[in-house]
Formats: structure tokens, C-alpha cells, sequence
């Protein structure tokens, strides 16, 4: 059970953002990738997920060894990918409950039973810290920027994904919906579930301890390795990085 | 003419069809491209007919009693030409609410009638207001009196089911000082083969301190039926009344509607829904008229576009002179779901005093690639995710009919219309996906 990614490169609008990109993610591990702004992360986890803006122009992308590189993203996700977006989009009309329900029953034969949805809805509610009112509220519209990536959490936890790529969930949280959103994650680790957690700093691995790291330059995986990666990288900084890849291919 | 006419009315008839004697059909242009033309209609071919009533509630036309989900506190049905069903309850008749056809109001409350019959409405707007005000007949009178407050919805119903024919329609209802209800008025077409029209007059008088919920629910259907009426709304001081039209079909719709706040502490809330398809041409025109300072308005316009349909909407804020202390704003936003239809949204404002304040904003989008995207990412499907975010757009203005059944109604309704034009929905959606992918 696992994502592979395989020399892929990717352009938007003529402009190559990936240039060559391999990753393995398997269930039950815990990937951190690191980058700075424009690095290409937000595009990499846009393309796993299918976004229809980025072009594929070589490599491929497997999940579970079938290749979905084409694939249409709502069977990524019902092939069991997941994507908690950095930007959410509204969906103005929609609650929250009916938005999750549908999302729900995409991936089942028959429709869920009330009363199931109510109580797994409820129980993750709790671990979320989500207030009950929420959940008739549109989905997004005028969320603060900590409902948004609960509610993205939330939805993680709802559909229960093999493979969940977190895009950035840490950026415009404050400490408190920080602890809430990652203790969320957290929770949610376990054997059935692997995670690539995109970020571009360190704090939110205080809370969600990785098992692999990897950082990324202009398009690429430069560096990888575990934990203690991302603790160098919290004290020399991405400039750091850059002059040693700059100096190694150089030589 | 009905024996019962009084002579008012038969002088009011005859100024207004010397009248239509004299105006030629109109053809409405507007700046840029938008044309609503009538050359496609054959009038000459039309002419009304009477139908005999019918012996109960089940035995009305299906098209009527698929619409009708509840029991009404009166119930008035007009076929073509004929009132062709009455029924009101006890307990309004007990209370002194009047529901009857405007020409047995003539007959039995003609002081009444005359008193506010045509008071906003006016035979020299033009050849179609002049027919309805010459030729109507059957319509349709309501009277709530003073302090009576009504629990369930007032309805009628026109119904047009015979190709070949012209209904002249006209409403005219009265709520009194502090009276409350809720009217609904349906305009409904079954699948005729051949043309029709239906022009209508429809004129609500709010007195003060009265509270009206009116309800406007327009489908015409698939067939060739024209609609040229005239609706005017007027709210005297202190009264509040919440006003939605819906447009659900027709194959050539022209309307104004126009809402009065006529007086301080009057207030109305305006809300609009439309959905076109196929060939489908509606030209709406909307004028939120501020005549008292110390009034208040708020108008939302939702449409949709399918087929190859054309939808324009202009909404028009009017404050006069010394109407100080008026607050109103008018949204309006249409949405484009196929490559071939075309349409337009404008507000427009017209401020002759100071001390107000009025807003305006229109919008004309297509579905966001964007919202689709995330929709799918959690495994929906594009059609699902469309159909979705279509119903979404909506149901802020379904709401603010608040009235559960016509709500109902009215999602069934745009739901059956979105799955009839899922193949260009989703072949439009999927063409601008490409196009971005592409450049």
C-alpha cells in the first residue's frame, strides 16, 4: 500500500515547476517534505491529487502499483488519496454536514445510515474541538482561517484516506488551532494511514513527529533523512541547503 | 363581458382598448445586443377560451395538482379565460377575507374593487398592459381586512393547457392595516403543441403595518408560451412585504416588477430566481421605487443560464426627491452553465436626494474550476460536484421564499433542469478544464 512517485515533472502555464520529482510514501508512514516559497510543494500536491491546472509532462504516479497519473481527482479519491488543501474553497449553499455526507457516500455502495454518519461525525467533531453549530454552517464561507483547516482535518478524518497529503495545514494558524489541528493529525496517524505533511516550517513537527524528511529545491528532492533533518534545517536554514546543493553540483 | 360588470369597469375597458387600438407591438431594445421581440409569436392566431368548472380539487389539470403540495387556505384556479375553481376555508370566510375572481369581486364588492383597482397599474404603459387592462377576465381578488392575520398561504393559480390560446390575467389584492398572510401565485404551462400567451396584471396593496409574504412561481414548461405581465407591489407606512418571483420556464418572458415602498417606515424585501433553458428568452426588468424617505429595501437576483437560452435581469434603485433616509441595496448575479447561452445582469441606480444610502452590484460568472477541483478531490463527481454547486448558488434565494413546500418545489424543479442539461453542463465545464490545461 503506497504512493510512488516517479521522475515526475510538471508544468503550469509553460513554466516547468517540477523537474524530476521521486517519492515513496507507504501506509502507516509519517513524511514531512520541506521547501521554500516556490519550491514547487503546493504544485506537488496538486498534481498528486489531479488538479486539472497542472500538466504532466513526464513520470508517473502510482498508488497501490496502479498508475493514476491520468486518473480524474475524484478517483484518486476514492482510490483512497486525500489532499487538506492550503487554500479551501468555499462552497457557498452547502453545510458542512450535508457537504461531508456526500463526500462520504462517493465512496460507498450504499448511502451511509443517519445515524452512523451522526455519530462518527460527532465523535471526530470532539477531537477537533468543533463546536456542533458548525457543522449546518456553508462549508467555508467567512470561516476563520483555523475553522478552514479544521474543517479540511475534519474531512481527513471523515473519509478515512490510505494516503493523506497535508498542504500546508500549519500556514496562518495561530499556537492554539495550531495544537488543535495538528493533536488532530496526530490522532489520526496509525498503520492504515501514511502522510506526506507539507510545510515550509518546523513548529508544526513539535507536534507530529515525522519518519522521514525531505526538502526541496526548485522542483526537485535534495536532501532526505529522518527527524533530525529537520532540526539542521530549523538551524542553518534553506540558504544553508541551497549553497550545498549549489556547491555539490559544481563539483 | 360578465353581466356583472359594473360600468367603472366597462369605461375603464373601453379608454384602455382605444388604447391598445393605438400602440403597435413592441419590440424592447436595450443597449448592446439585447432585443426582446415578439416576431416569432403569431397574436392574430390566438384567442381566449372559456372553460366550464371543474367538479373538485382532483379533478384540476395534473400540471396544477403536481405543483399544489398542501392544503391551501384558499385556493383559486383560472383556465385560460375561466375561473374554473374556488375553494376557501371556513375559517377565512368566518374571519372576512375575501378570495374570489376579480369579476365576482366586481359584482359583490365593487366599491371596493374600484376603490384600488388599476391604482399603480395603467392602461397607457403600453399595447400588452392595455390588452390586460381591455380583455381580462375570471382573475383573481384577495382581501385580507384590518388586523387579520391569515395562517396558511392564499394561492392561485393561472394555468394555460390548450395551444392556440390567450389568457389576459389580472391580481388584485388588498391586505389590510396590520392584516398578515401569505400569497402564492403560480403561473403554470402543461406540454402543449402550438403557441400561447399569457398577459397578466398583478397589482398588491400593503396598507400600513401590514405583513405580506407573496410568492411569484412561474413555469411555463417546455412549450411555446409567451408571458408579458406587469406586477406591481406597493407598501404603505410601516408595512413589510417580502416579494419572490421565480422564473422557471417560459419561451419568451417579458416583465417588469416593480416594488413601492410609498411611504416612511416601509419596508420590502426583493427576491429573485431564474432558470433558463433550451430556447428559452427572459427579459426582466426590475424597479425598486423609493417614493418616502425613512424606507427600506434589500433585492437579491440569482439566475441560471443552460441551452442555448438568453436571460437578461436589470434592477433599478429609484429614490425621489425628499425621500431622506432611505436605505436599499440590489444585488444580482447570473450564472453561465452552457457555451451558447447568453445573458446579462445590471443594476442600475437613480438617487434624486441626499442623505440615503443605496448600493448596487451585478455579476455575471461561470461554475469556478476551482471549486470543482476541491469538490472532486473528495471524490464527488464533476456532474455531482456541478449540480451541487448550482443548488448551492441557489438556496440562499430558495430560503428567502420561507415556505418550506414552495421550497421543496423549487429545488425539485431547478434539480430536474440541471440533470436535463447535464451533457452541456458537463461538456462546458470540461471544455474550459482543457482550455486551461492547454494554455
Amino acid at each position: 500500500m503506497s504512493l510512488e512517485i516517479q521522475n515526475l515533472h510538471v508544468r503550469i502555464e509553460e513554466r516547468e515547476i517540477l523537474r524530476g520529482l521521486d517519492l515513496t510514501v507507504r501506509k502507516g508512514e509519517t513524511h514531512a517534505l520541506m521547501g521554500p516559497n516556490g519550491s514547487g510543494k503546493s504544485t506537488l500536491a496538486n498534481t498528486i491529487m489531479g488538479n486539472p491546472n497542472y500538466e504532466v509532462t513526464e513520470g508517473r504516479i502510482l498508488f497501490n502499483g496502479e498508475d493514476l497519473t491520468e486518473a480524474d481527482p475524484d478517483e484518486r479519491a476514492r482510490a483512497g488519496l486525500f489532499m487538506a488543501f492550503q487554500y479551501p474553497a468555499t462552497i457557498p449553499g452547502v453545510s458542512v454536514a450535508n457537504f461531508l455526507r456526500m463526500a462520504v457516500n462517493a465512496r460507498r455502495e450504499e448511502p451511509i445510515k443517519v445515524k452512523e454518519f451522526g455519530a462518527m461525525l460527532g465523535e471526530h467533531m470532539e477531537l477537533l474541538k468543533i463546536d456542533r453549530a458548525f457543522t449546518s454552517r456553508y462549508l467555508n464561507e467567512g470561516f476563520s482561517g483555523g475553522e478552514k483547516k479544521r474543517a479540511e482535518i475534519l474531512q481527513m478524518a471523515m473519509l478515512k484516506p490510505e494516503i493523506a497529503v497535508l498542504d500546508e495545514t500549519d500556514s496562518g494558524l495561530d499556537i492554539d488551532a495550531l495544537r488543535i489541528v495538528s493533536g488532530g493529525v496526530d490522532a489520526l496517524r496509525g498503520p492504515d494511514m501514511g502522510s506526506l505533511i507539507i510545510t515550509h516550517y518546523t513548529r508544526i513537527l513539535d507536534y507530529i513527529k515525522p519518519d522521514f524528511v525531505h526538502i526541496m529545491l526548485d522542483g526537485r528532492i535534495v536532501r532526505e533523512g529522518g527527524a533530525e533533518l529537520a532540526d539542521t534545517l530549523e538551524d542553518q536554514g534553506y540558504d544553508f541547503i541551497r549553497e550545498e546543493v549549489a556547491a555539490a553540483d559544481a563539483s | 363581458m360578465p353581466a356583472s360588470s359594473a360600468d367603472w369597469l366597462a369605461d375603464a375597458r373601453r379608454a384602455a382598448l382605444e388604447a391598445y387600438e393605438a400602440e403597435p407591438v413592441p419590440t424592447w431594445r436595450r443597449s448592446g445586443f439585447w432585443t426582446t421581440s415578439l416576431r416569432d409569436l403569431d397574436v392574430a392566431a390566438l384567442e381566449p377560451r372559456r372553460y366550464e368548472p371543474v367538479a373538485g380539487r382532483d379533478a384540476l389539470p395534473a400540471v396544477v395538482t403536481d405543483a399544489l403540495d398542501d392544503e391551501p387556505g384558499a385556493l383559486i384556479v383560472q383556465r385560460g379565460g375561466s375561473t374554473i375553481h374556488l375553494d376557501v376555508d371556513a375559517e377565512l370566510v368566518e374571519q372576512g377575507v375575501v378570495v374570489c375572481s376579480l369579476e365576482q369581486a366586481v359584482a359583490e364588492h365593487g366599491d371596493l374593487v374600484r376603490e384600488w383597482y388599476m391604482r399603480r397599474l395603467s392602461a397607457s404603459e403600453g399595447k400588452f398592459p392595455a390588452a390586460t387592462a381591455a380583455f381580462w377576465t375570471g382573475g383573481v381578488f384577495v382581501h385580507v381586512p384590518k388586523n387579520v392575520r391569515v395562517a396558511r398561504p392564499i394561492q392561485s393559480v393561472y394555468v394555460i393547457d390548450e395551444p392556440g390560446t390567450v389568457q389576459y390575467a389580472h391580481t388584485l389584492a388588498i391586505v389590510g392595516e396590520h392584516a398578515e398572510c401569505a400569497i402564492r401565485e403560480y403561473c403554470l404551462g402543461d406540454d402543449i403543441d402550438g403557441q400561447a400567451l399569457h398577459a397578466g396584471a398583478f397589482e398588491l396593496y400593503a396598507r400600513p403595518g401590514a405583513r405580506a409574504k407573496v410568492a411569484h412561481f412561474q413555469d411555463w414548461g417546455r412549450s411555446e408560451i409567451y408571458d408579458i405581465s406587469t406586477k406591481r407591489v406597493e407598501i404603505a407606512r410601516d408595512a413589510f412585504v417580502s416579494w419572490v418571483p421565480v422564473h422557471l420556464g417560459g419561451r419568451l418572458t417579458k416583465q417588469a416588477l416593480d416594488i413601492v415602498t410609498a411611504e416612511p417606515g416601509s419596508d420590502m424585501r426583493h427576491t429573485g430566481l431564474y432558470f433558463t433553458e433550451r430556447d428559452e428568452h427572459l427579459d426582466l426588468f426590475t424597479t425598486d421605487l423609493h417614493e418616502a424617505g425613512h424606507t427600506t429595501g434589500d433585492t437579491v437576483w440569482k439566475g441560471a443560464l443552460t441551452g442555448n437560452s438568453r436571460a437578461s435581469y436589470e434592477g433599478l434603485i429609484e429614490i425621489v426627491e425628499n425621500a431622506q433616509e432611505s436605505h436599499t441595496y440590489l444585488q444580482t448575479h447570473q450564472m453561465l452553465l452552457s457555451q451558447k447561452a447568453k445573458g446579462d445582469a445590471i443594476p442600475s441606480l437613480i438617487v434624486k436626494t441626499d442623505s440615503v444610502s443605496a448600493s448596487h452590484g451585478g455579476t455575471v460568472g461561470e461554475l469556478d474550476e476551482e471549486q470543482i477541483f476541491y469538490m472532486m478531490s473528495r471524490g464527488i463527481s464533476r456532474i455531482e460536484a456541478v449540480r451541487t454547486l448550482v443548488e448551492g448558488y441557489f438556496e440562499e434565494v430558495v430560503q428567502r421564499l420561507d415556505d418550506p413546500g414552495l421550497e421543496q418545489l423549487v429545488r425539485r424543479r431547478i434539480g430536474e433542469k440541471l440533470l436535463a442539461a447535464e451533457d452541456q453542463v458537463q461538456e462546458f465545464v470540461g471544455h474550459r478544464a482543457g482550455a486551461v490545461q492547454g494554455a
